[in-house]
This record gives C-alpha cells, structure tokens and sequence, in this order.
C-alpha cells in the first residue's frame, strides 16, 4: 500500500471507511457483527474439538482463540480481495486508476475488524489469567508480518482470478483445508514426528507459533525465522504489486470481454 | 492554442470473448487502424451506427484499455469518461460516491466536499443524495454522473451520448452546461448518432464505419457525408 502515490492511498481509505458504515448499517446489530461472528464460530470450534472430540490441550481456549482469529484475519483477507476486481466491473470500465487499490481497500477493511477482535483477545487472555509481559514488545512484528504475508497472498490471488474465475472455488477450498493444517484446532508437536516436519513449510503455522509464544508462553518468538519471513513478505508484496501495476490496462478488457 | 492533447497512431482495438486461450470463442476487430489528434481546445464529435467502435474509442482514449496495435499518446492530460452507465458502487450513498469518483479523477477529498453543494444542486437530488445508489432512478444516476463530471474540472471530457439526459427541464439545463463548456473552449469529445448536435456543438468531426475512419474534418461535411450514406 506504500507503493502506491498519496492520491489512491487517500481513495483506499476513504473507501474502505466508507464500506464499513454502510455494511454496520445493514443490520440491526450493526457492526457488533464484526465481534459476534467470529465469537460464534469459535464456539463452535470448542464444543467439536474441545468438548465433542476431546482434542483439547492445556489451556485450550486460548490456545484455539489465538489461532483462529489470526487465522481469520487471513483467510478473511484473501476470499475478500479475491473477488476485489471481479465485483467492480462498473467501476473499472468507467474510470482509469490502478486497480491495486480495489484490494487494498479489503485489506484496510479487514485489518480493522481484525484488530477490534484482537484487541478484545488481549483482554480476554489478561482476564483468562495471561496478563502482558515484556515479550508483548514482540507482537508489532508479528503482526506486521502477518499483515505483509495476508497482502502478498491477497494481492496475488486478486490479480490471478479475473483471468481464471475457477481459482475463486479452488481457494475457497484450499483456505479450508489450510485452516485444519496450520495448528489451529491441534497442536503440532503432538502429532507423530515424521508428519511434523511437512508443517515447517507452512507460513501459518510459524506465524501463529509466534503469536502463542508471546500471548500465552510469555516467551520472545523465534526472531531469527520471523526476520526472514518478514523480509520474504515484503519482497511478496512489492512482486505482487508490480504484477499487478503490469497487468492493470488488461483487467478492463478481461472483464468487459467475459 | 494548438497543443496536442492525444495522438491515436493506426490504433487497433480487438475484443475477444469467452475464457482466454481454452475457450476462446469469437474475435472482433472494433477499431481497426485508427489514427487522429486531438488538440487543445477542440470539440471533436464521433459519429457513426450502433455498435461500430465508437465506445471503444473512447475508452481508449480514456485509458481504460490499451490499444492491440499501434499507438496512443497521452500528453500528460487528465481526462474524464461521461457515459450513461456510470461508475457507482450501489451499496454506498450518492455523496460518497460522487466524492469517491472525483478523487478517482484526481480531485482531492476537500474539494470535492467543498464542491458538493454545487453538485447536489445541479443533480437535483436533495435529500436523496445521502441515499444508497441502488434507490436511485436511471436518471437520477446519469443527473449525478452529469452533475461530478461537468464540475470535477477535467482537461479532457469524453462524453458517451449523454448530452440529454434526465426530464424535459434536465435536458436543457445540460445541454446549456456543455454548451458552455464545450465554446468556454474546453477539450471535449463527443460521441452521438444525432448529426444535429454534432454540427451544433464540434469544431472536427469523424465518421466511424466498421472500425475504420471513413470521412474526418469539417463537420458539416462529415455529417452530410454520414447522412447520405444511412438514409442510401
């Protein structure tokens, strides 16, 4: 979002604010939503794991509620920005801007509610008996690198579905599949060793570590793995935005052509 | 007076539907060898039957899309696309949307708020334009697209037959307002298959026919050629 000039930033946020008003304003519990359903569905990931299976580790709550809203936030950004430039057919055919913006503005949209949600975790763990500690310092990067990582995998899915409209049901399901192999519901170091290691590919897995290392294991996250990721991140979302700079006069045709 | 503003250089537009590489379906050559300049100052009229490129023109003159073949020089102008499907997000008021799309123009959101009272009293809109757009009537959307595009002040206005739209009593204002604009000498271009406005309102003038240039220059010269060709 850096790369692109004062001017679109401007747009991106005014309209990212501006779609979440007018989503608050469609129901009668308004944006109370943005809370409540992601309390439900973690409810009902504790009654099947926790109470039905008995999967449950020490701890479990806050165990399973630090790995799903992170992992939330990501799969919210990514089926978000997916249809970022499918849905705004009238908007690109009339006007001529960067469509990087289109999901920039689900990113800003996203990142928001996740951190109403996060925020309300914070206090959940301190209440839970989890109060911050200094590794608390740590957390801006992590969230800095989730943030960088769910960009570089929203931008990329975003410029690739106009062009292939089936990947949009390929990573509605991909994203499900990830969620039960990213250590969410589970933790990994319980499962057999020869399966262990396949998890250390998985960026999820590593970020949301990093998450429990600090909120519940009052440890510093393993810095040497996230700078890495970090920087990874980065160059991702700089390649994703240049591919998508280089394709922008192609999106109007594709669409108008379909 | 005489600064060019864009330049079209045997510029080819092709379309082709369907998905790309498997399931290509048909192709369709819309513009095929074009080439003109526009200065500044002109009012340039397209005209030409349904369906002959003439949109596509002025998409790409938009930069909307980019041409297949050839060249299309923009000299570092700003240019706005005025047509009667307009650019709205229907879930977001009109206001927002009107402010949304003259930052999209390269308005800042200060101007825009501070040229809203003009705009909402141009469009007529009242208390409606704190409504979604999806409660307007067609014409209320073309009032309000009318209304942004003649006060976001642009270099280039590209105008897709909307010089009329809207009532009766619409209809005149808007026509007065491009009227103004387009002798103020302000670049305009302006597409329509009414050979009265075009005589009216344009400086230059070129006849499209199946993509290609078939009569450019005077205008009334151009139209007659056009009208002898339909009515043969």
């Amino acid at each position: 979002m850096f790369l692109v000039s004062k001017r679109y930033r401007d747009v991106i946020f005014f309209k990212a604010q501006v779609h979440l008003r007018s989503e608050a304003s469609k129901t009668y519990l308004s944006f109370l939503w943005w809370i409540f359903e992601p309390i439900i569905s973690m409810g009902i990931y504790y009654l099947v794991f926790g109470v039905i299976f008995q999967r449950g580790t020490e701890d479990y709550i806050p165990f399973l509620l630090i790995g799903l809203v992170t992992w939330q936030w990501f799969a919210n950004t990514v089926s978000h920005c997916g249809n970022s430039i499918n849905n705004n057919l009238p908007l690109i055919s009339q006007l001529n801007f960067p469509k990087i913006i289109l999901p920039s503005i689900n990113v800003v949209m996203d990142a928001f509610k996740f951190l109403i949600v996060f925020l309300l975790l914070l206090i959940f763990l301190w209440a839970y008996g989890f109060p911050p500690t200094a590794s608390y310092l740590a957390l801006p990067l992590v969230l800095l690198t989730q943030h960088l990582f769910n960009v570089t995998i929203a931008n990329t899915v975003a410029a690739v579905i106009p062009f292939v409209p089936d990947m949009q049901i390929i990573i509605s399901n991909l994203l499900r599949v990830a969620m039960y192999l990213s250590g969410i519901l589970y933790s990994i170091e319980r499962l057999p060793e020869q399966y262990q290691i396949y998890f250390a590919f998985n960026p999820m897995v590593m970020i949301i570590d990093a998450y429990r290392d600090i909120l519940m294991h009052q440890q510093w996250p393993q810095f040497g793995t996230l700078g890495i990721f970090a920087f990874g991140s980065f160059i991702g979302v700089v390649l994703s935005t240049l591919l998508m700079n280089k394709m922008d006069p192609i999106y109007a045709r594709v669409l108008m052509q379909k | 007076m005489s600064d060019t503003v864009i330049t079209l250089k045997n510029v080819s537009v092709i379309y082709k539907s369907g998905l790309p590489i498997f399931r290509q379906r048909s192709v369709h050559e819309a513009l095929k060898d074009i080439s003109f300049e526009l200065n500044h100052g002109d009012s340039l009229g397209v005209i030409g039957r349904n369906g002959v490129g003439k949109s596509t023109l002025l998409r790409l003159l938009n930069g909307i899309i980019k041409p297949d073949k050839g060249e299309m020089i923009n000299h570092g102008y700003q240019t706005a696309l005025l047509s009667l499907t307009v650019g709205y997000d229907n879930n977001v008021s009109g206001r927002n949307n009107a402010i949304l799309s003259g930052m999209l123009m390269g308005k800042t959101k200060e101007e825009m708020i501070e040229q809203m009272p003009d705009i909402i009293a141009f469009s007529e809109l009242e208390e409606f334009i704190d409504h979604p757009v999806k409660n307007y009537s067609t014409g209320m959307k073309q009032r309000l697209g009318f209304a942004v595009a003649t006060q976001v002040k642009t270099d280039v206005l590209l105008i897709d037959e909307i010089l009329s739209v809207g009532d009766a009593r619409f209809k005149i204002k808007s026509e007065a307002v491009m009227h103004d604009k387009i002798l103020s000498g302000d670049t305009v271009v302006l597409v329509s298959h009414n050979p009265k406005t075009i005589t009216k309102l344009c400086n230059k003038a070129v006849w499209i026919e199946h993509g290609l240039i078939r009569k450019q220059g005077d205008p009334s010269d151009v139209i007659k050629a056009y009208e002898e060709f339909v009515t043969k």
